[in-house]
């Protein structure tokens, strides 16, 4: 039985809280474990080089080397994201939950409920899979599928530290984005399969929507083609190395105007290309239920969820490679953390800019939604191609 | 041209202020508790699930007439001999489902103390409804019994987990 | 009723020759947002409405015939479960109209409590409307700040009269309860630390530009519609009539505290909003100045413990939360009334649904429908 008290009281001294100044050093605890095992366990590359090169020592054929190693590759992708989506669940349920004065999870695993999505995860496996009798049984099955395989397929060329990526491309952005297109499809077969008059009208709105926003979200990122004059992933990554003067980093965003504007008009498009608030009108709650998943159940719907979060990451990681130097250390001096901890950093520190827009817009409707991108966004990412194409020009010989 | 800049700019610097507010909050600590493990206690006044002392009352109905839904219902004994009615209950019982928390009973009551009044207790769990109706014999807990029909007796309700730690009486 | 799916009207597309066909959408009684059981019969072309029929009725439980064998006292339990988010103003609608018919007079410090109660409670209801409308435009988190805030004033209820939802608190001839010093201090606490709340609520979602985009051209009632409708409240005020019972006919000594009323420009879905956000700032000034003029004294006037009103009828209305309620009792001399009827505002002011929402995006409808701010249990009654 506790007494009843008040935000007043609460707020004035946090720290005098047992609660608050556990979780503050819990919090600290952790940051500095992970950076700590990272400086001993050192570049994830390297180890995957000894990994293949114990492979290739075993005495198999080459054929079967490479089957075996695009394999493990593509178990650590589809494993991370996995587990992106119990991380990310459980991440935004206490940030969101922090940022609304509350606590969130507390009950499951001990430490703020870490094991609360991934007892959900056993919840939607074992629940019953529903399939509305006046749906299109084939499609309401494949719908899901043909949602996340684009998304697992996007991860293929996405950098995770330095020279730590499924597969190299020269044309990594591209694909990456030819591939993020596709799961629209899987929306708009969802709605349509569900039978279900709101499904349908949240597949039609995901449609135009994601559709829409694939050009700004192109043509933003141009300008950062052009500064490192290519479309593959590490090449931009090592083109941001380096420090100015000896101690600021050279990444893209601190390019004048055209860096901080690619900046921004990527990360909106992103969040519209992910569904997410402000632009979440595909599955707007209020307005359509849940859109075009509302006649989803257990893990058909689980894999919509994935694949949610999964653009969520993939949008994280590039920000992080695009614009903040993707490995590189901020100040040289943090350089003996390895890069691929700095790449996770500044992707959860972008994952973290998703979900506090989520938590603190209100969403614009379809029209509006529509007006935005075609007379604002798109223009003014022209505009940006343009000043780049001016730094390029003038400043940056 | 300078009033489409001013808007969006002023149009950014709203968002902006918007996501400084959510962040402040982010570091401010909470205001709830998680409930099964913690639990608040309610203020003095606070009307409750409703207790009865059956060894009090004095049977004389006020209460069940001072109820809006009439959710109660009593009995009072009768001497086996002369046939007068006793000022003691000879059973007593309160229909939970349908009790509004109002306080008209406990107002209406007039022994001192009050022989039926709200207690502090919100933990009310029902599973089925005969766990509805609460029953007061004299010698039954103030919490009241619940009549189990599969075994043809009185059993105590269970869920109210935190009732021996409530007020007792106002 | 044309709600029936079969009677939806094919329209031609004029310019195309295309022949399209309307779809029939049934929003509600079981849709997140149509703030409890109200089904909206919504005939869509696209995403466009062509018709609405809001159907009522779900939580219908006859709380005007049950009135009639309660007696006075009890009726304030069933009032209450009228409007349960202000259930104050509840009570002290059937009140006044009792004592009206009884020729009562309340005593001076009850006049006052009921004062502050009936503003607290406006506080914590528009506190419902502001974090419910955040919800239904998409923004999750002033809600949750809206029930932080709310969850305070139903501490200083709880505080005082013993209920957090409904109060039974004012009663016929006065209040059941006193307050004390600790609650005055309490109830000051809350007051300072709301006002800087109501500033952050601006900032987060009164003038969000996604938030203006959305309500600020959609919804508009014009002065001739709401009076034409009878609407009532902010409802009324935010279409710049200005209208509010506790200035147009004062009860509770509601003419000696000095607040304004808030009134709309353009009785767009902003204004309405804009004006119940207004009206909390404005019931923070009337509890303030209540609290610093509340004198010792009676709550309870002297009445029988068996109220029986005299034959006759009486009406009396207020300003509650969402609208000018009132209270009709009709009494043959009985123990009951013999008859009661609540002139419900919510009701009233839902019908203008089906003549603002045609036109409407479907996105629109829960913009529309959440800024008149309904309650389906004083709806259906």
């Amino acid at each position: 039985m506790m007494p009843r008290s008040w935000p007043t009281e609460v707020w004035k001294d946090p720290w005098s809280l047992p609660r608050y100044r556990a979780g503050a050093l819990w919090l600290g605890g952790i940051l500095f474990g992970i950076v700590l095992i990272s400086a001993v366990v050192g570049e994830l590359c390297v180890w995957g080089e000894k990994l293949f090169a114990f492979l290739s020592h075993l005495g198999l054929s080459v054929v079967v080397v490479d089957w075996i190693w695009v394999l493990v590759k593509l178990g650590c992708v589809i494993g991370l994201i996995v587990a992106n989506g119990l991380w990310a669940v459980w991440w935004e349920r206490k940030i969101s939950a922090h940022m609304q004065s509350r606590l969130g999870p507390m009950y499951a695993g001990g430490f703020h409920g870490w094991a609360q999505t991934i007892l959900d995860t056993v919840k939607l496996l074992l629940k019953e899979d529903i399939t509305p009798a006046s749906a299109d049984k084939v499609l309401h099955a494949l719908a899901p599928v043909v949602a996340i395989a684009p998304c697992v397929i996007a991860f293929a060329p996405v950098l995770f530290g330095k020279e730590l990526a499924a597969a190299k491309l020269d044309i990594g952005v591209l694909y990456i984005f030819a591939f993020a297109g596709i799961s629209v499809i899987g929306i708009v077969m969802a709605g349509w399969a569900s039978g279900n008059k709101y499904s349908l009208l949240g597949g039609l709105r995901a449609a135009a929507q994601i559709v829409s926003y694939e050009l700004p979200r192109g043509f933003s990122v141009v300008p950062i083609i052009m500064f490192a004059g290519s479309l593959d992933l590490a090449v931009i990554d090592q083109a941001q190395a380096g420090y100015w003067f000896g101690f600021f980093p050279r990444w893209f965003i601190f390019y004048p105007v055209a860096g901080q504007l690619s900046f921004l008009f990527f990360l909106i498009a992103s969040v519209a290309e992910t569904n997410r608030t402000p632009f979440d009108i595909p599955e707007a709650e209020s307005e359509l239920v849940a859109g075009f998943h509302t006649e989803f159940s257990g893990m058909k719907w689980s894999l919509f969820f994935l694949t949610e979060y999964g653009y969520v990451m993939l949008a994280s990681f590039l920000l992080a490679v695009f614009f903040f130097g993707g490995g590189a250390a901020p100040l040289p001096f943090l350089r003996f953390i390895p890069s691929w901890i700095w790449m996770m950093g500044k992707a959860m520190l972008m994952m973290f800019v998703f979900l506090w827009f989520r938590w603190t817009f209100p969403r614009l409707r379809v029209d509006q939604l529509m007006e935005f991108n075609w007379k604002f966004l798109l223009p003014w990412c022209f505009v940006n191609i343009a000043v780049a194409g001016l730094i390029l020009a003038w400043g940056m010989r | 041209m300078i009033a489409y800049f001013k808007e969006v700019f002023s149009g950014a610097w709203a968002f902006l202020q918007g996501l400084a507010i959510t962040l402040r909050y982010l570091f401010k600590p909470s205001i709830t508790v998680p409930y099964p493990t913690e639990k608040l206690t309610p203020y003095a006044a606070f009307r409750g699930i409703l207790l009865v002392d059956p060894a009090k009352c004095i049977a004389c109905g006020l209460c069940a007439k001072a109820c809006p839904s009439t959710c109660i219902s009593l009995e009072s004994q009768v001497h086996p001999e002369t046939k007068k009615r006793i000022p003691k209950p000879e059973w007593y019982a309160l229909d939970l489902g349908r009790c509004n928390f109002c306080g008209l009973c406990e107002a209406a009551c007039p022994t001192k103390p009050k022989s039926v009044w709200h207690s502090l207790d919100y933990e009310a769990v029902f599973s089925n409804r005969d766990e509805m109706v609460r029953c007061w014999k004299p010698g039954f807990p103030l919490a009241g019994r619940v009549w189990d029909p599969r075994k043809k007796d009185f059993k105590d309700p269970k869920g109210q987990i935190s009732v021996k730690e409530m007020r007792t009486r106002p | 009723m044309s709600i029936n799916p079969m009677n939806s009207t094919p329209i031609r597309s004029e310019t195309s020759g295309l022949k399209t066909d309307t779809l029939f959408l049934n929003m509600g009684p079981q849709h997140p947002s149509t703030h409890g059981v109200l089904r909206l019969g919504l005939t869509i072309s696209g995403e466009v409405i062509v018709e609405a029929m809001p159907d009522i009725g779900y939580l219908h439980r006859g709380v005007e015939k049950l009135l009639e064998t309660r007696t006075y006292a009890q009726g304030v339990v069933l009032a209450d479960r009228l409007d349960y988010c202000s259930a104050m103003s509840n009570d002290l609608a059937f009140c006044l109209s009792v004592e009206k018919l009884l020729g009562a007079q309340v005593p001076k410090r009850a006049q006052v409590l009921r004062v502050i109660m009936a503003e607290l409670n406006r506080i914590a209801s528009h506190l419902i409307f502001f974090g419910t409308y955040g919800i239904d435009i998409g923004a999750f988190t002033p809600f949750l700040y809206a029930f932080r805030e709310r969850e305070m004033v139903l501490d200083l209820f709880e505080m005082c009269c013993g209920a957090r939802l409904t109060y039974n608190y004012i009663r016929p001839g006065g209040v059941a309860s006193d307050i004390n010093a600790d609650w005055i201090a309490r109830c000051r606490e809350f007051l300072d630390f709301f006002k800087p709340r109501l500033d952050e609520y601006d900032t987060l979602l009164s003038f969000n530009p996604i938030f203006l985009v959305r309500t600020q051209t959609v919804g508009i009632i014009t002065p001739k519609t709401a009076v034409a409708w009878g609407l009532s409240g902010p409802n009324l005020r935010a279409s710049g009539v200005n209208y509010d019972v506790r200035q147009a006919e004062p009860y509770c000594g509601y003419e000696q505290y000095d607040f304004t009323v808030a009134l709309g420009k353009t009785g767009s879905c902003w204004d309405r909003y804009f004006c119940r956000v207004v009206e909390m700032r404005q019931s923070v000034r009337i509890v303030e100045q209540a609290l610093s003029r509340l004198a010792s004294g009676e709550i309870m006037a002297k009445l029988p413990k068996v109220l029986r009103l005299p034959a006759g009828e009486a009406y009396s209305h207020i300003e509650a939360s969402r609208g000018d309620l009132g209270v009709y009792i009709v009494s043959d001399g009985g123990l009951a009334p013999y008859r009661l009827h609540f002139r419900a505002p919510c009701f009233i002011n839902l019908a203008i649904l089906q003549e603002i929402l045609v036109g409407k995006k479907v996105a629109d409808v829960i913009a529309v429908l959440g800024s008149l701010d309904i309650v389906l249990g004083e709806v259906d009654r």
